[in-house]
């Protein structure tokens, strides 16, 4: 059976939905968070039943589901695990590409983190790579008070 | 749980839009274009049960079975069945502004024998009345929102009953 | 042939209008532990998790994704549910399911929501429109208003007899270490007195918006009989669907849940031999946003006559001390984290059987309880427990 191609005319409403929202940190979150911006310093939270440090910090263990309380500072030197570069514009990503994510283990964390790489060419990663933080002269409790990691000479 | 005791409590704003397309169907479609176009209320009566279907859709909740593309245009004037207004301010998501108060709305019985609810144009709550007649007045330009194209419901006759 | 299910852990946040101190895993995961604690097992013990939530609240899409640490659910089976209000209550349905099935003997149910998170209007209206028509949506509350004024008109009841149902719910939460607002209202009056949110509903009328979080443990007939000395068993659940709010719909100009009401109460009591509710079923935990909606739930879902519902609370027979307490836990006009909410309901009633509600145990003997949830999309379920079956 044919139909005219106005019966088949689609409508569509367009529109954009605001819902504002208030994300709460948490008690160890907020410690974490307040520690890179008033110490510079990067804490992580021990599992001793398991013996792994995880960063960033958690209350509970995702193997043995202990309660965590034993906090650790980890260093804020470290190993890229692994690296992506994203060479798209996208609404979500904090800066103009090309920016370079990697996972960084650092020196006495049992996990890895997601952050980002800088003063580094993209022909010059390497896993494996020794990098070292670089914290922002204003810091704001926010995971971007870490402007970057560079590459450790 | 035996945390370090941390009196700041970092809380984090995000108040990103979120846009989206949404596609309202041969059914629905019909009813937001004839409203934007023709400032006209319309909607499918079952072919089975006869009953009008609102808001239109393709199949029945009464019969279960597809209503069909009997469509019928609805009288833009009722009655009002039950009203209230909104007091405290209220953030509309589509907007990303609050409405003001007082907001009146209502239940408005239309001459075509459907239940719809809408704003009222009376913002003098003391006006209100239950079985007042009402008449749709629809915006100057249609936004494309279907029934939400009806600006507000003016009043054009007093309750014969007193309420 | 089915499993017989038994609740053999309960547990629950403090519920409270803000929890800074927290994420939303975190909160879940005190729930959590609270139910292992109560039921003595510990997180190995658990083979599904089955978590109920509503994420427009809080923006965080697959909350159970992010928290499967602090819900027990790594290296298990399970999945999320989200049906609006009816959310946590569809949850318990779906872990009884699991278990009942006899794929796994032990099953978590967490419902847990955090509306310190943003504005719950806010997040209603985005569902609403553009679902249909609700350039008027003033989100639930102007549904409830609504509703209200035609059951006045309709039955003869007055504002006093919503204030009666916030003075009993206060008084229930009063003696609940868990519920959140602790009014310490005197009297009807006081509650007249208060200001009006969307005309006739005062904001004494309505729930409030909580951070909280409700778990349960299920198990099966054989593993429930070693481990629980107070299993409390779920004879039966019923989940009936109607057309979303729509002014007319089934016939009912406030386009409400009557008619799904209506008929989830009639076949559970049918098929569960009910057929006096008030004598039948010793206590009910009701799922009523506003005063009103108690009033018309007493109706809806038999406990009374049609147009009689506001003769119960004005003779007292609902309250702790009464005939037929309903809601002595001071309900969801006390405690409304909404995805954790039908899961409380459920773990209220089940505390009244084990005889373990404390301050707010009722007089009556609990042998059988009825737990209902209402939700977005007039959903209506209901779930029966027993004490023996």
């Amino acid at each position: 059976m044919t139909r005219s191609l106005e019966e088949l005319e689609a409508f569509v409403v367009e529109g954009k939905v605001t819902i504002p929202m208030t994300y709460s940190a948490g008690a160890v979150g907020s410690r974490f968070l307040i520690e890179m911006r008033d110490n510079k310093r990067i804490m992580g939270m021990r599992c001793s039943k398991c013996n792994i440090v995880y960063i960033p910090p958690r209350s509970t263990c995702p193997d043995c589901f202990a309660e965590l309380n034993e906090w650790v500072e980890v260093s804020d030197k470290g190993t890229v695990v692994t690296y992506t570069v994203a060479h798209q514009p996208s609404p979500v990503l904090p800066t103009e590409p090309l920016v370079v994510y990697g996972i960084i283990q650092l020196d006495g964390a049992g996990t890895g983190f997601v952050h980002m790489l800088g003063e580094v060419k993209p022909e010059e990663l390497r896993v494996g790579m020794r990098v070292k933080a670089v914290f922002r002269e204003e810091r704001t409790a926010s995971i971007l008070d870490i402007k970057y990691f560079r590459p450790l000479k | 749980m035996g945390k370090e005791p941390t009196q700041e409590y970092i809380q984090v704003q995000i108040n990103t839009p979120r846009p989206y397309r949404w596609s309202t169907g041969k059914y629905l479609g019909k009813l937001y274009k004839e409203a934007k176009g023709h400032k006209k209320l319309v909607t499918n009566r079952c072919t089975k049960c006869k009953e009008l279907v609102y808001p239109p859709q393709m199949v029945c909740g009464r019969c279960k079975v597809e209503a069909g593309q009997d469509w019928v245009e609805m009288s833009d004037k009722g009655t009002v069945v039950q009203y209230t207004y909104l007091i405290f301010p209220r953030w509309d998501p589509h907007l990303g502004e609050y409405y003001a108060s007082p907001y009146p709305s209502a239940t408005i019985l239309l001459d075509s024998g459907l239940y719809l609810r809408s704003r009222l144009e009376e913002k003098d709550t003391q006006k209100l009345k239950r079985g007042m007649r009402v008449q749709a007045v629809w915006k100057e330009e249609g936004r494309g929102r279907g029934q939400d194209d009806i600006e507000y419901f003016r009043i054009i006759e007093e309750p014969e009953v007193d309420k | 042939m089915a499993n017989r299910v038994a609740i053999v852990g309960i547990g629950q946040t403090f519920h409270k209008s803000k929890r800074p101190d927290v994420n939303q895993a975190e909160m879940a995961n005190e729930a959590v532990r609270a139910a292992l604690t109560d039921a003595q097992l510990e997180a190995k013990d658990i083979e599904a998790v089955v978590s109920a939530n509503m994420e427009p609240f809080e923006g965080i899409y697959l909350p159970d994704h992010w928290m499967a640490s602090e819900m027990a659910a790594c290296g298990k089976s399970g999945f999320k549910v989200a049906t609006g209000g009816t959310s946590g209550a569809s949850g318990v349905i779906e872990g009884f399911h699991l278990v009942a099935s006899g794929l796994v003997s032990t099953s978590l149910v967490v419902g847990f929501q955090k509306h310190d998170t943003s504005d719950t209007q806010a997040g209603m209206s985005a569902c609403m429109t553009p679902v249909f028509g609700a350039g008027a949506s003033t989100g639930a509350i102007s549904e409830f208003a609504n509703q209200a004024l035609v059951y006045m008109e309709k039955s003869g009841a007055k504002e006093e007899h919503a204030a009666m149902v916030r003075l009993k719910a206060d008084r229930g939460a009063c003696r609940n270490p868990y519920a959140q607002l602790k009014l310490g209202l005197k009297g009807v009056e006081e509650i007249l007195a208060s200001g009006h949110l969307e005309w006739p509903i005062r904001i004494l009328d309505f729930c409030p918006q909580s951070c909280g979080a409700c778990a349960l443990i299920l198990a099966s007939e054989d593993i429930a009989r070693k481990i629980s000395r107070k299993p409390v068993w779920i004879a039966d659940t019923i989940t009936v669907h109607q057309e979303p709010f729509r002014a007319g719909s089934f016939g009912d100009p406030t386009g409400r849940e009557t008619y799904s009401q209506d008929v989830a109460s009639r076949k559970l009591y049918k098929r569960n031999g009910i057929t006096n509710p008030r004598k039948d079923i010793d206590i009910a935990e009701i799922y009523e946003p506003s005063t009103w909606e108690e009033l018309m739930h007493y109706e809806h879902y038999h406990f009374c006559d049609e147009n009689e519902g506001w003769k119960l609370i004005e003779k007292g027979m609902t309250e702790i001390g009464g005939e037929f307490p309903v809601n002595p836990s001071g309900g969801v006009l006390s405690t409304n984290p909404i995805g954790a909410t039908p899961v409380i309901r459920v773990a209220e009633a089940a505390l009244q059987i084990r005889g373990d509600a404390g301050e707010h145990q009722v007089t009556r003997d609990v042998k059988t309880a009825v737990a209902t949830a209402l939700g977005g999309c007039n959903w209506t379920t209901m779930i029966l427990l027993r004490r023996s079956i």
